[in-house]
């Protein structure tokens, strides 16, 4: 919405809600903060027992808890294709790897949970370190096959060869103690009920930090220049920059919340809530390649993106799964539940295909133009290249 | 006997590499010809894993739409299965490249990437949902099963424990390669393709039409890959997750030997089916992962593969 065409309002002399006024404030930092605390604070409320929402969602608080998971490892790989431009197609090895630092340190070492956190974290960037190394010599399509075989290897790794350490497929199930040595992360009742445990606070107040660190990162000079790099590598080294050091620096980070987001799926998953659980699938590629879909369908290289992507896939995998009506007439073909993967690719392949900002894009876009009704039409078949009038300018026979 | 295992060993891997250039080369010569990175050529293994289960026998199926289906197959024996399934995975490829491929040769690599790979999981939910998201195994007739033998003399020394399917598979794979490399060298055909891939507007200028190379070019290695499915399909089994499972490393394969380069991908494909074949002796957990190992340590040597191809490096 470029705004030059607004008509003068009431609204707009007033200067307090006027749509340029509402444009300011949604991109501010405090503003994302905020909303990213209202957020956690009524998530596990409103697919648990919100009163339309919760049966719509259908969701329960562990489910919760783990989708607030997924939601930060979605925004560490979009730190990385959305702002800088490498696609990982492994970022399954921060998410099992640091669950398994998580699990052996809480084993083997201590079981304070702020302990263990440090523990994923540290081994998800000592790994991005080292992956680093080897990724970062190598470009598009190398950077993301190269990146899918360290994860592969390092699921192999834990299936067998390191058994004795692992468990191999059984995995590890480790729980561990009070949140410094005092608060109970298990179930809460009481005037914050609505919470469910003390554990979805401290997984709250972790995301509730990544989203605030990303905003800032979005918002500072640093990350500009990440979206340089990603926009023309070759004119952000003719100014100067030291493009690997960038791409250096993403990557770290990327590995750090995907540190972040990997130890947190572990602590949530475990048999109870004060315990963890991992195993070797959780390196395997379908993580990766499940979480590229997500991030892409919810939209790249925004906040909210990758957030409505991750809910949208959990969704459909957990509610839409269990779907048992049947097309009237194709009573053969089954329930339309058991399709729910082969929408997700369609509709992935058609985003990717036709509309690659994503779910959330559609939302700015569709908001955005109901300002101005009348130009909807159009926007949508400027949106959509095949529909739009570039037709004729496509490629003949080759 | 030492003779014997050396020659079952050399079949291991030749028969790996045999799986794995099948499926590469035609993913290599795309990448390096159209600049068009195809995950969704794992699917035409997997097409051609199930075409050739439906041709050769005819079967239950325990899930799936087919499985209310009774017996399911044309029955016509491995023979035919090996004749039609690259007539009908050439096909696919046909359709493939006008409708899904042909939009994207002007995209990013990365759009490609993304794009293809949800062909590819589109394609797997398809057949997932029509034969069932069981594993499935191709009955296996004596003749491929038993040791190799010659027409004639019998079984050649050292010939004892290499089943007839391994040595059927590596010489059709060493024929069907030879073919491919004199088609990219020595035809017209061929010529317009490595023209284009040098300057595509170019060649274009001059008068050729590279679109129908492309698309034969395309088809041909489409039909390889089926080919690689009916094989590896038979040997190893396969389900509905063979495409990604085989892409995987084929993907690798091309990367480590140089994308567009033949010899590297040929090199390349030897080098992963010995280190599946050699490793798999010793830690058989991690024979696939080797090759990704062994790509990682190639990689970090030279950025570009075996065979670099500046082209691609962007």
């Amino acid at each position: 919405m470029s705004g030059e065409d607004l008509t003068p309002s009431v609204e707009t002399d007033a200067g307090l809600i006027s749509w340029e006024t509402w444009d300011r404030i949604k991109h501010t930092e405090r503003f994302i903060a905020g909303t990213a605390i209202v957020f956690v604070l009524t998530f596990s409320w409103a697919i648990t027992s919100a009163p339309v929402l919760s049966d719509i969602f259908q969701g329960y608080h562990r489910l919760a808890l783990s989708m607030l998971a997924w939601m930060l490892l979605g925004l560490s790989f979009n730190l990385l294709l959305g702002q800088t431009g490498l696609l990982s197609f492994g970022h399954a090895m921060f998410w099992g790897g640091s669950g398994y630092a998580a699990a052996l340190f809480a084993i083997h070492v201590h079981d304070a949970p702020l302990l263990i956190m440090v523990a994923g974290v540290s081994f998800s960037v000592v790994l991005g370190f080292l992956a680093a190394l080897v990724l970062l010599r190598l470009h598009g399509v190398y950077f993301a096959i190269v990146t899918l075989a360290i994860a592969q290897t390092l699921y192999r790794l834990a299936r067998e060869p390191l058994e004795p350490l692992t468990k191999g497929i059984n995995g590890l199930r480790p729980s561990f103690g009070p949140l410094l040595g005092v608060f109970e992360l298990g179930e809460y009742h009481g005037p914050l009920e609505f919470l469910g445990s003390g554990m979805y606070v401290f997984v709250g107040i972790f995301f509730v930090a990544t989203v605030v660190l990303i905003a800032r990162i979005r918002k500072s000079p640093y990350g500009l220049i990440f979206k340089a790099v990603q926009e023309n590598e070759t004119r952000a080294r003719a100014i100067g920059l030291n493009v690997w050091r960038y791409r250096f620096a993403a990557f770290m980070l990327s590995a750090f919340i995907g540190g972040l987001a990997g130890t947190l799926y572990f602590m949530v998953t475990g048999p109870g809530l004060s315990s963890g659980s991992v195993v070797p699938e959780r390196m395997l590629w379908t993580n990766s390649g499940n979480l590229v879909v997500m991030v892409v369908l919810g939209g790249l290289g925004t906040i909210a993106g990758p957030l409505i992507g991750v809910f949208f896939y959990q969704w459909m995998g957990n509610f839409f799964n269990g779907l048992e009506w049947t097309i009237p007439g194709l009573e053969i073909v089954g329930p339309v539940g058991q399709y729910w993967q082969l929408l997700v690719a369609l509709a992935f392949t058609t985003v990717v295909w036709t509309y690659p900002d994503g779910i959330w894009g559609m939302i700015t876009d569709f908001t955005g133009a109901l300002r101005d009704p009348r130009s909807l039409p159009e926007k949508t078949m400027e949106k959509i290249p095949w529909l739009g009038s570039g037709d004729d300018t496509r490629r003949g026979d080759r | 006997m030492v003779l014997g295992e050396v020659i079952q060993f050399s079949f291991n891997v030749l028969f790996r590499a045999s799986i794995y250039v099948l499926v590469a080369i035609g993913l290599s010569i795309i990448f390096g010809s159209l600049q068009y990175v195809n995950m969704a050529h794992g699917a035409l293994y997997l097409f051609g894993a199930y075409a050739g289960y439906v041709i050769a026998g005819t079967n239950f199926y325990t899930d799936g739409i087919l499985a209310s289906q009774g017996q399911f197959g044309l029955d016509m024996g491995f023979v035919a299965a090996l004749v039609l399934v690259p007539v009908v995975v050439f096909a696919v490829g046909v359709v493939m490249e006008r409708l899904l491929a042909k939009p994207f040769y002007d995209r990013p690599l990365l759009d490609q990437l993304l794009v293809t790979f949800g062909i590819l999981l589109v394609f797997q939910e398809v057949v997932g949902e029509i034969f069932g998201k069981s594993s499935l195994q191709y009955p296996r007739p004596d003749w491929l099963q038993g040791a190799f033998e010659l027409p004639g003399i019998g079984v050649p020394p050292g010939f004892e424990s290499v089943s007839t399917v391994r040595v059927l598979a590596v010489v059709l794979t060493v024929v069907l390669i030879g073919l491919i490399v004199a088609f990219y060298r020595y035809t017209n055909y061929g010529l317009a393709v490595r023209a284009g891939t040098e300057d595509t507007e170019m060649t274009e200028l001059l008068g050729i039409r590279v679109g129908r190379p492309f698309l034969l070019i395309f088809a041909l290695g489409a039909s390889y890959a089926g080919i690689g499915g009916l094989l590896g399909g038979f040997q190893f089994g396969f389900s509905y997750q063979s495409g990604v499972e085989i892409i995987i490393p084929a993907l690798v394969i091309v990367i480590m030997g140089g994308v567009g380069s033949l010899r590297g991908t040929i090199l390349a494909s030897l080098l992963a089916g010995f280190s599946v074949a050699f490793v798999g002796v010793f830690v058989p957990s991690m024979s696939t992962a080797s090759i990704y190992i062994l790509a990682i340590i190639v990689l970090a040597i030279r950025p570009n593969g075996l065979f670099e191809s500046e082209a691609i490096a962007q």
